[in-house]
């Protein structure tokens, strides 16, 4: 029996693409000559130009379908005119308002109660069950509920938003905080840490990518509650022009709002990636 | 003097019906190098956890200067075979981790983390990031901040493992002057033969099903180092090769060639 080799353990890394000429490191012939986002690009293209064809050969009525620069010449009038009573970016701020008051609530209330379900078995037991039964309601289900018991006003429509808001990020944080690697908690107790102490120094921030992916996702979730959130007793914001309109079939200011509220939903998307680059760069270099 | 015992150390684990270790003693007194070797399954780990704190014997008692173990302590600080550091703070900022967690101003911080930094030779990693270091310059980080928190002995829990071989020979000598510089008691686990030769006064050499000590040894070859002599020169010694083909031997005794 040979024991030479013993101390000589293989290293962990083994680079595949490196000197193997096992099948799977070969360089795969790139078969694709066209980018997804060319392919996009053009996607959008094709759909503007059957929109712009459908419009001009009057195939619908332009109540119902106005024409691509009909919503553009109206995004420019109400930007600058305003449509019930407010400009656009006004109404756009009153829903910027509404989303980011509910994301404060969300992360105030989401963040500890992830920590509580990661951390501790009672508090997984109270906090799970209750995120489980709120989730799959949609927000037009509790609206009625929340106007009953807090009223017309601005903080109902900030909490139908919030709701949707919550689960988001505490299963986020939940799952954040489930992920922190044994060793990294047993290494700072071993240097002297208390449990306290674990949390705030370890826990969480091994647990902040996980919660910027669940702000991410719960903005996405609270926007998108943005139309029904403003459905009773607004005056301003996007969701509500949105109605507005609708009920006056003024459809090109509909096709508008759309536009707008994805416009401003991808903004968003993109910012939060970039935070998330700024504030946990080492997510992913582990 | 410094004292850390465990006292026939028996482990069950849940849902194992034989215990992983029986009645096993190990006595690490202040300036010793305990390295523990063994077949995978002979329970080196679990031992280093019971030591540290981090696994509740079911039989046997460890204790640290009299008091009983109960919870892991900066008295005895365990680095890890995968470093383990905070990759939020930079290398400085983990050094420093232990004084933080007290209390200590962050200027004296920065001087004690600077001067670790040097002793583990990485005087200009401080403000690196951790995923900018290599593995080797990990382990240094790491074994900086077990020692910034001044503990009396340092558990390792195969400290060198991950590393290529080079890298591993150069972290040898780098140990052995922690070890004389800082007089700490050191407990640890490894699975090179040539590795546990080089760095122990004592090897517990260790069987598994259950895991029990087969076999003491005192090499020696560390208090060599100490005491000057090169790591090369040691290693070239017909004395170093014979001990090496003892502790094979007695490694893998009894087992099914």
């Amino acid at each position: 029996m040979t024991v030479t080799s013993y101390t000589e353990r293989p290293t962990q890394k083994v680079d595949e693409a490196d000197g193997l000429s096992v099948p799977w490191s070969r360089p795969r012939p790139n078969r694709s000559r066209v980018s997804a986002r060319a392919v996009s690009a053009v996607t959008i293209l094709v759909v503007l130009a059957v929109w712009a064809l459908s419009a001009r050969l009057q195939l619908v009525s332009p109540v119902f379908l106005p024409s691509p620069v009909a919503v553009w010449n109206k995004f420019i009038v109400v930007a600058r005119d305003g449509f019930v009573d407010a400009t656009l970016p006004q109404h756009v701020v009153a829903s910027l308002g509404r989303v980011f008051a509910a994301l404060v609530a969300a992360i105030l209330v989401g963040v500890p109660v992830g920590l509580a379900i990661g951390i501790s078995t009672v508090g997984r037991g109270i906090f799970d069950p209750l995120l489980e039964f709120l989730r799959p309601i949609p927000p037009l289900a509790y609206l009625p509920l929340v106007i009953i018991w807090f009223g017309i006003g601005e903080p109902s429509k900030i909490l139908v938003i919030a709701i949707a808001m919550l689960a988001p990020v505490a299963l986020s944080t939940a799952s954040g905080v489930r992920g922190v690697s044994q060793e990294r908690i047993d290494a700072a107790r071993s240097l002297g840490a208390t449990k306290r102490q674990v949390v705030r120094h370890v826990i969480l921030p091994s647990a902040l990518p996980a919660i910027l992916t669940g702000l991410r996702i719960a903005l996405g979730a609270g926007w998108s509650t943005l139309v029904a959130a403003e459905l009773v007793a607004a005056t301003r914001g996007l969701g509500f022009m949105i109605q507005s309109a609708a009920q006056f079939l003024v459809t090109d200011v509909v096709v508008m709002g759309i536009l707008v509220i994805a416009a401003i939903a991808f903004v968003l998307e993109f910012t939060i990636r970039r935070i998330e680059c700024v504030l946990v760069p080492w997510a992913g270099r582990e | 003097m410094p004292h850390l015992v465990l006292d026939r150390i028996s482990i069950h684990y849940d849902g194992q019906a034989a215990p992983a270790v029986e009645r096993v003693s190990i006595d690490v007194a202040k300036g010793d190098f305990v390295v523990l070797v063994g077949r995978s399954g002979c329970g080196k780990t679990s031992l280093l956890n019971v030591a540290a704190g981090l696994v509740t014997p079911a039989r046997g008692s460890a204790a640290i200067n009299g008091r009983p173990i109960t919870a892991p302590g900066s008295d005895r600080a365990v680095v890890f075979q995968n470093d383990a550091l905070f990759p939020w703070l930079t290398a400085r900022e983990n050094v420093a981790f232990a004084l933080r967690l007290r209390g200590v101003r962050p200027a004296e911080r920065a001087r004690r983390a600077d001067e670790l930094l040097a002793l583990v030779k990485l005087t200009d990693a401080g403000d690196k990031r951790i995923w900018e270091l290599s593995g080797g310059m990990r382990q240094r980080v790491g074994l900086a901040r077990a020692l910034a928190a001044e503990p009396e002995f340092l558990l390792l829990d195969e400290p060198l493992g991950a590393l290529d071989a080079l890298t591993r020979e150069r972290m040898q000598t780098t140990l052995l002057d922690l070890w004389t510089a800082s007089h700490v008691g050191v407990l640890m686990v490894t699975h090179g033969i040539e590795e546990a030769l080089v760095l122990a006064t004592r090897i517990v050499v260790l069987a598994p099903a259950p895991g029990r000590v087969v076999r003491t040894i005192e090499p020696g070859f560390s208090r060599r180092y100490a005491s000057g002599e090169a790591i090369r020169a040691i290693k070239a010694d017909p004395a170093f090769a014979a001990a090496r083909g003892d502790l094979t031997d007695a490694i893998f005794e009894g087992e099914a060639a």
